[in-house]
């Protein structure tokens, strides 16, 4: 029998990113390097877009519909800090010591 | 410490590196700081370096049993992408394979590091061995100003203080906007975000599978269905035993037509072509970053002001004009030219505009600016919904009627061609993108 050849398996945000090592991972208390301003998005936003852009996912969006910002995954690529055009987003780099930030094995 | 450098480098990315090796060399005495790990552990690229200029910083980088680099590019490819199908202009020339290479494949985590390597050795053969540094796991807050003019950076409650600051901290460029050199919002016009896998394969299956021999490789290029109706294209590079596997696509609208980029990866490699392309591969990495566009609307207002030179992308020096995508080649000459500016301040004893802004005529006239300036229409004409939508599904439809043989009448390519264009675009429109193209390339 000629078998075809398996096709690649997609992998869903959550094994992508368990690919990724970050900095300072053990730390539970590290500081966000990103402060997002969700009344902001929650208030007057037309489009929220965060929550579909962001490569990392950091930005989710709840039952009701509110933004929330969660700066773990961040990789830094800057994608929120063009694509929020309403001001909601202060970006910034972590701190070397004290944040989390990415280190890429291969980049 | 109280003293003072010749120029503080900030971002040890390639621009930064360059600009390193090339004040090293000119005994110059400097500070490169770079706030990941190590060079390179915070960068991302697709990515080929283009051009020779690597064989300047690194004279004969290709006799190094095991370079920095991944593989040289002799096989060029194309491909326009409908749903279906794919139709690619494929190039292979023994030709590039000649030293210098014209382009070789990077994996930045591990060139920059390399390449940093090169510049401590530079470091260590100068007359400044123990007063010039590589500083790694430093952010630098601020660039220092007085009286409008750069005199060092503050990391923290650290300050270091220099004669110059060259910026090379890449695309997101936060300092760039502190000295006032970009404007503090830059919208995500043209601003696309790069988005990529690297996947693993067993060595010799990836040698086979792409026709590689030796240290050769392939740059693929894709058009069309690859980003799904958003502006921008896919790339796939072969590396030692992986390949470079991604997209960029446009965020202003990919926010506008409600697009998650990883989803779009997705949809790339779930295309027909793309996954016989690469199965049996294991994902290895996932990345993302911002990647500038080209466009010159959204580069910085100057690229110096008293005491300061913007490199690389900071400046936001990259264009896709069809042909490549070319950032870190760019990154590499203006780092260079930056330097070179520096050498000549401090012979002068002069930081202000008066000797930096010969850095900007340098860029104008170097390859750089030259092929930004004169294909401005070509990057426009990429970014038109006719160039990534329409005319890489007429082309498939095209290549689809062409081939096919089915035992009926074959009409002729002519006849094909008009059902194509009428079903996928019009007349008019490829009149447009023609008329365009003929005057942009």
């Amino acid at each position: 029998m000629i078998k075809a050849f398996t096709k690649m398996k997609s992998l869903d945000l959550t094994e992508r990113l368990g690919l990724v090592s970050y900095r300072n991972q053990a730390k539970s208390d590290i500081k966000p390097h990103i402060e997002v301003d969700t009344d902001i998005c929650n208030s007057t936003c037309p489009h929220k877009c965060t929550t579909y852009v962001c490569p990392a996912n950091c930005y989710t969006m709840d039952e009701d519909g509110q933004v929330h910002f969660q700066v773990e995954d961040c990789i830094e690529c800057g994608t929120c800090m063009y694509a929020c055009d309403q001001g909601a987003v202060d970006w910034n780099y972590p701190d070397p010591e004290i944040g989390r930030g990415v280190t890429w094995n291969f980049g | 410490m109280d003293e003072k450098f010749d120029c503080i480098i900030v971002g040890a990315g390639i621009a930064g590196l360059a600009a390193a090796m090339t004040l090293a060399r000119n005994n110059m005495k400097f500070l490169l700081i770079e706030k990941g790990e190590f060079a390179g552990s915070k960068n991302v690229s697709g990515g080929v370096l283009w051009g020779s200029d690597l064989a300047k910083l690194v004279p004969e980088y290709w006799k190094e049993e095991d370079g920095g680099w991944e593989r040289f590019i002799n096989h060029r490819r194309l491909t326009f992408m409908d749903d279906q199908s794919t139709f690619s202009i494929d190039f292979k020339s023994s030709h590039f394979n000649e030293t210098p290479y014209s382009g070789v494949v990077v994996l930045r985590s591990k060139f920059d590091r390399w390449l940093a390597g090169k510049v401590q050795d530079a470091i260590d053969e100068s007359d400044y061995a123990m007063e010039s540094f590589i500083a790694t796991n430093i952010k630098v807050d601020e660039i220092l100003m007085e009286d409008d003019k750069a005199v060092g950076i503050r990391t923290g409650e650290e300050e270091f203080h220099a004669d110059s600051v060259i910026i090379s901290e890449g695309v997101n460029n936060l300092l760039t906007r502190q000295v006032g050199l970009q404007d503090d919002y830059v919208p995500a016009d043209h601003m696309l975000t790069g988005i990529k896998e690297v996947i693993r394969y067993d060595q010799k299956v990836l040698e086979d599978r792409f026709q590689l021999n030796g240290l050769s490789g392939m740059s693929n290029e894709f058009v069309g269905f690859a980003t799904d109706g958003v502006e921008g294209g896919g790339f796939l590079y072969t590396n030692r035993d992986t390949i470079s596997l991604g997209l960029v696509a446009g965020i202003k609208d990919m926010r506008e037509k409600e697009k998650s980029p990883h989803d779009l990866l997705n949809t790339f490699k779930a295309h027909p072509v793309i996954q016989d392309t690469i199965q049996g591969g294991e994902v290895v990495e996932y990345s993302a970053h911002v990647v500038s566009s080209g466009d010159k609307r959204a580069m910085p207002k100057e690229v110096y002001k008293d005491g300061v030179l913007l490199c690389g992308e900071s400046a936001n020096l990259l264009m896709n004009a069809g042909k490549a995508i070319q950032g870190m080649d760019y990154a590499m000459r203006s780092g260079i030219l930056g330097a070179e500016t520096i050498i000549k301040a401090k012979e002068r004893d002069d930081f202000t505009s008066n000797t930096l802004s010969e850095y900007k005529q340098a860029l104008e006239d170097s390859y750089v600016m030259k092929d930004i300036n004169s294909f401005q229409d070509a990057v426009h004409m990429l970014h038109n919904p006719t160039m990534y939508q329409d005319v890489p599904n007429l082309i498939c439809d095209f290549g689809r009627k062409f081939f096919t043989i089915d035992s009926k009448p074959t009409k002729k390519s002519r006849e094909m061609m008009k059902e194509s264009i009428k079903e996928h675009s019009s007349y008019w429109d490829l009149m447009k993108i023609g008329f365009k193209g003929a005057k942009s390339l």
